[in-house]
């Protein structure tokens, strides 16, 4: 069959930022659908935002209430969100409490009222929340109830899709009953979860059906906010889009250092800069985003260790015009400090400020404290997470600029962390050293993919200005541990002077 | 009414709404031939739609709380009930009406359905409430009888 003569079925918004991406573009309409999850995993907050995203006086939405939250008090909260508009309430959106034929009647009388009420109103969207109230009534046995339930979902599903609504059952079930006939009825299935661990809350969402669509597979977080709930997509690894031929060099701002990564960072590459406490690697940071902004570019960064406060006072300290870069739309800092974070929600507020920035410059400061941040199911696949993140901007074309805190151990060599070093393309470490009972700070390159760069171990000073690269410690041995020994040539001119 | 006060009282938009809903009812229709017997029937009419919305025993704890807070002002209600899922939902008019007459208990009625919607507009919003509220007042106007022809003859 050819595309064109394929019966087009049409998608509607679900309203919620990021869940069009999860379903694959859209709701289907005349789609027969269950929102399933346990209490508070955000159903009826799911089922508004589709609700204001498509209901109108032409076809307007009809919200039926059943036993569960009462329906003022659902009013009562629902309005505290943004998306909530008084406005469409009762008109556009209509709420009709089914209660009294739950508590009375049988199923045949709520699908008499379901009936008349969808042909009164000619409804777009049609919610029935909880459908797990009206699933539960008792029959005279265990089967009849169960045949009842088949019949009743079968002939509502029928007249839901004849009458061209698009609808949603909500309820509170358990991952076990998806033998449940409402399960095999749905044409969508979406599975709203929370999940403790330790002190953090994360919440995951999942499309486990979509007839006719092909859903984004997989577990995506979502949170909610004043706004309703925001999902946050695993975004799958995009192909590299940078332009490989052009190589162009960054300038870092910071003098010495460009000429030992052999011209500066590679446009588009992940740069790690490790290194202990006090190091200057937030000050590294800072310099690289003030020689971007001062050349016409803009740039990005996420904090994750200080509050932003902080962090631009200090930055603002070294370069004065990174508070007026922010103001005039060249700079934006993000703040991402929550401990239940996930790498997606993070990569989405990252991403959504590179493209809206359209910048060529990001800094993530510090990864140390991004694991932190992050909820302790999260810390788990960090290297995964991680490796999906820096792919999917580095895709964009932005060059990233990393820092990351790694232990100072005279004794332990080593220089990055072995959880991230992989991901990226050039490494730039600094340490201390102790020469003549005083403590010094190096720098060194690592790494530079497919180019040449600086072997040496340079000395730096952080100025007033920033960091200054300095002479290489070309008398030295053994700079590595931490306690370099001068060389015997050395210490023989030393003697003879 | 034609006093001062109530031309200061007709200002306030709920008790417009309110006063509208009962004149809706008063229309021979309705059967209610007395203010009293409007006003009753004009409870009656916006229970009936409320609990569309609310369900029963949502909009019969709206009702009953809005009786308590109007019975401070007006104890002409002190006679008058609800009861859930009856029809008329508003009993014990006849003897208020013998007790206070027609013009007070109609007012005190009136003043029960003002309290609902100050109650219903801190609930969910005074816009949502109003709302609410004006849809009963376009189905009454738009001609909805109603069942005060089984109300008790005051």
């Amino acid at each position: 069959m050819k595309e064109n003569e394929r019966t087009q079925i049409r998608s509607l918004p679900s309203g919620v930022p990021g869940f069009d991406t999860v379903l694959g573009g859209g709701l289907p309409e005349f789609s027969f659908n269950l929102i399933a999850g346990g209490p508070g995993s955000g159903k009826t907050i799911l089922a508004h935002q589709i609700l204001f995203a498509n209901a109108t006086v032409e076809r307007p939405a009809l919200y039926f209430t059943v036993l569960g939250e009462p329906t003022l008090k659902m009013l009562r909260y629902q309005r505290q969100f943004s998306y909530f508009d008084p406005d469409l309430a009762g008109s556009a959106i209509q709420f009709v409490n089914l209660s009294a034929e739950v508590l009375d009647r049988n199923l045949d009388e709520i699908f008499k009222r379901i009936v008349s009420e969808t042909e009164r109103a000619k409804p777009g969207i049609v919610v029935v929340d909880s459908f797990r109230t009206i699933g539960g009534l008792p029959g005279s046995t265990a089967r009849d109830a169960s045949s009842d339930l088949d019949r009743f979902v079968q002939r509502l599903a029928l007249h839901l899709t004849t009458w061209e609504a698009t609808s949603f059952l909500l309820g509170e079930y358990a991952e076990e009953e998806q033998r449940n006939p409402v399960f095999t009825v749905a044409d969508g299935i979406i599975w709203l979860s929370q999940a403790t661990d330790r002190n953090s809350v994360v919440r995951k969402l999942q499309v486990i059906k979509t007839r006719g669509r092909a859903p984004m597979p997989g577990l995506h977080t979502f949170r909610i906010t004043n706004d309703g709930l925001q999902v946050f997509p695993r975004i799958p690894e995009h192909k590299r889009l940078r332009h490989e031929q052009q190589r162009t060099r960054l300038s870092t701002g910071v003098p010495g250092l460009d000429e030992m990564i052999g011209g500066g960072v590679v446009a588009g590459d992940a740069v790690m800069l490790t290194g202990p406490a006090g190091s200057g690697k937030s000050t590294v940071a800072t310099q690289f985003i003030a020689e971007g902004l001062r050349k016409g570019e803009t740039a990005v960064i996420a904090v994750f260790e200080e509050y932003p406060e902080d962090y631009l006072a200090r930055a603002t300290a070294r370069d004065s015009k990174i508070g007026a870069m922010i103001k005039g739309g060249k700079l934006e800092l993000i703040y991402l400090r929550p401990l239940d974070l996930s790498v997606d929600e993070a990569l989405a507020a990252i991403l959504e400020a590179v493209q809206r920035l359209d910048a060529t410059r990001i800094v993530i400061d510090s990864l140390s404290g991004f694991e932190v941040a992050l909820a302790p199911t999260f810390r788990e696949d960090f290297r995964e997470s991680l490796y999906r993140l820096v792919g999917t901007l580095t895709a964009t074309g932005v060059t990233v600029f990393m820092t990351a805190e790694v232990p100072e151990g005279f004794a332990d060599a080593r220089f990055t962390s072995e959880k991230v070093s992989f991901i990226t393309d050039e490494i730039i470490v600094q340490r201390y050293v102790e020469i003549e009972g005083e403590l010094l700070r190096v720098i060194a390159v690592i790494k530079v993919r497919g180019s040449d760069h600086s072997h040496e171990f340079r000395l730096y000073e952080i100025t007033a200005n920033g960091v200054v690269v300095g002479d290489p410690l070309k008398e030295y041995d053994g700079i590595i541990t931490g306690v370099p020994i001068l060389r015997a040539k050395q210490i023989r001119a030393k003697r003879s002077k | 009414m034609t006093t001062k006060g109530s031309e200061s009282m007709s200002r306030d938009p709920k008790r417009e709404i309110a006063r509208r809903l009962i004149d809706s009812r008063r229309q021979e229709r309705t059967g209610a031939d007395t203010a009293a017997r409007a006003a009753a029937s004009a409870c009656d009419h916006l229970y009936r739609e409320l609990a569309r919305w609310v369900g029963v025993d949502g909009c019969h704890a709206l009702f009953t709380r809005a009786l308590t807070l109007a019975r401070v002002e007006h104890p002409a209600l002190a006679q008058i009930q609800f009861h859930a899922r009856s029809d008329p939902y508003v009993d014990g008019l006849a003897a208020t009406t013998m007790a206070y007459g027609d013009a007070a208990t109609a007012e005190a009625l009136e003043s029960m359905l003002v309290r609902l919607m100050e109650l219903l507009g801190r609930l969910i919003g005074d816009d949502m409430a109003t709302k609410l509220v004006g849809r009963s007042l376009a189905t009454s106007e738009g001609g909805d009888t109603g069942t005060d022809g089984s109300r008790e003859q005051a």
